[in-house]
């Protein structure tokens, strides 16, 4: 598909729409849908946006891009002024105090915010069932998840609701729903998109990343969103990527792990569809390498250890005193215990007690600091690879999405199914999903900071496949 | 302190017990074999050098920003924002 944003731009400009009509028209899409994919509409300020981008217009003046383009923004993310609640009972009624980098270069280039989305509490999950907004529904089958974590913000993407939707990839959580429901998901190297207003779930790999339809509008979001800032101090410069440049492949040698094909857990279809896909691409004449790589289990839990430890951390400050939905019990520890109790879901317990678990005396020196000795071997191990290859190509996910329901009753089963996204989360690569190649489609990843060569190969895949 | 802590007081979540799904995960930590022996992040690397720290200043927050905090906080009596008890002994 082309530019939505391009054309959008072109439709207000020429005065074929007003901004006015466009955002209602989708406020009122969102409202009405049955994908629980909402969290909380921006009516007034998006409709206020609207009628600012429309006076422009018509007093001539020039607008910008993005000037107009309605967008959504995962559930948590601050917005000064609205309700930021992470899908948690805990913070069901906080409100944003401040608003995140990344949103305020979006709202700053006069993209209007539509919707907070439903996404897994805290970015816990990988279905977005674990919400007190009721499980999001597939955009393709309703019946199945829709991913996570990012999952709302991945099915107003796909069903037109917003043009383009920011989520949050802490380990696939913009990948996999991405994949799920058949549009781009980019995570871009970590630091490039500053986490500053981005509730922390695991910051060593929490990355801000955009959901759109097409290549260009990834690069159209990416480019507004990156940027050092002194408010993140892991933040990175970088460079913005132009049309031109992502317009033709000069890739020469792409590799895939031989082991993610080979693993009994892969579904049949989806392993001949990605095989199939690596014939195409050899018939254009690109060396193809297989690639040896870390077991999905250690990759998976090495990714677990570390983001559940980091999670315990994170959520610490919420306690009911510092901030949240405070339940008073006897004295302050009974009060922290009662409140976090109440009001954190299964799976968020689940992760907090795991990650002290590994962070506590006697248990940190085999498992925790073992598991940090792992993602340095796993890092190290992709800057061997990208010495070999250009371009690390992989399914999105072993098998295609469970039905409603599935994912709750079995947690190990959905850690697993992170096996493919995780990796690359440790290694801290630029990596995007197309929705293409197999039913949950193909993740492109290169080295780090070359989140350029990301787009143009993709921009290549979507002429060949 | 030489008392241990169980993972319930450590997470301060009431009766909380470790996950027979989530030590199934650790156990293959456990049984790994790292070639290096190290955690010291050789490869990642995202310290700041001191060169590069940000400013040391204290930025006044807007008056929305301070308004907005106040509504958030939890707790309010007689005009007065209150934690939840003093911390006793």
């Amino acid at each position: 598909m082309d530019s939505q944003i391009k054309k959008i731009h072109q439709q207000l400009v020429s005065k074929q729409i007003t901004c006015t009509a466009l955002v209602q028209e989708k406020l009122d899409l969102l409202k009405q849908n049955t994908y629980n994919s909402v969290n909380s509409l921006l009516d007034t300020l998006a409709l206020d946006l609207a009628a600012k981008v429309d006076a422009k217009i018509a007093k001539g003046e020039t607008i910008g891009l993005l000037e107009g383009i309605p967008f959504g923004i995962k559930d948590v993310f601050m917005l000064q002024g609205t309700y930021t609640t992470a899908s948690s009972d805990l913070l069901k009624n906080y409100k944003s105090p401040y608003t995140a980098t990344a949103i305020q270069k979006l709202l700053d280039a006069g993209a209007i915010p539509l919707v907070k989305e439903n996404c897994d509490s805290f970015g816990h999950g990988s279905s977005s069932e674990n919400t007190i907004f009721g499980a999001v529904k597939n955009a393709i089958d309703p019946t199945l998840v829709a991913g996570g974590s990012s999952g709302g913000s991945a099915v107003n993407v796909a069903k037109e609701y917003t043009i383009f939707s920011i989520g949050g990839d802490t380990g696939g959580s913009v990948r996999q729903p991405a994949g799920y429901n058949h549009i781009y998901g980019l995570k871009p190297t970590y630091g490039r998109i500053s986490r500053y207003g981005l509730m922390a779930y695991a910051s060593s790999t929490d990355c801000v990343g955009p959901l759109a339809k097409s290549v260009e509008d990834i690069r159209i979001v990416l480019n507004v969103m990156s940027g050092k800032d002194t408010k993140d101090q892991t933040s990175i410069t970088s460079t913005e990527i132009s049309e031109d440049a992502i317009a033709t492949s000069n890739v020469k040698t792409i590799g895939y792990f031989k082991n993610f094909v080979e693993s009994d857990a892969i579904d049949a279809q989806i392993k001949a569809d990605f095989l199939a896909s690596i014939e195409k691409i050899k018939a254009k004449g690109i060396e193809v390498k297989e690639l040896d790589f870390f077991k999905s289990d250690i990759l998976v839990s090495t990714y677990y250890t570390l983001a559940m430890a980091e999670t315990a951390s994170n959520l610490s400050r919420l306690d009911g005193t510092n901030y949240g939905n405070r339940i008073e019990a006897e004295n302050l520890i009974e009060t922290y215990a009662v409140t976090r109790s109440e009001n954190f879901s299964e799976e968020t317990k689940r992760r907090i007690v795991g990650g002290n678990q590994v962070l506590s005396q006697g248990f940190s020196d085999e498992i925790y600091l073992k598991g940090l000795a792992l993602r340095d071997q796993i890092s190290e191990n992709f800057s061997k690879d990208f010495e070999a290859v250009d371009i690390i190509l992989s399914p999105v996910t072993p098998n295609t999405p469970p039905k409603i329901g599935d994912s709750l009753k079995d947690p190990l089963a959905m850690y697993l199914s992170d096996a493919y996204t995780v990796g690359f989360s440790l290694g801290q690569l630029p990596t995007l999903t197309v929705p293409q190649g197999t039913s949950t489609g193909l993740q492109i990843t290169a080295a780090k900071n070359n989140d350029e060569l990301v787009l143009k190969f993709a921009n290549f895949l979507k002429e060949l496949i | 302190m030489s008392k241990t802590m169980t993972v319930d007081i450590l997470s301060s979540i009431k009766g909380a017990q470790p996950s027979e799904s989530v030590n199934k995960l650790f156990d293959v930590i456990k049984n790994a074999v790292p070639s290096n022996n190290n955690s010291l992040n050789n490869v990642n690397y995202n310290c700041v050098s001191v060169s590069n720290l940000r400013e040391d200043v204290v930025i006044e927050s807007s008056a929305i920003e301070k308004q907005i905090i106040l509504e958030n906080f939890p707790n309010k009596k007689n005009g007065f924002l209150v934690v939840a008890k003093v911390i006793e002994g």
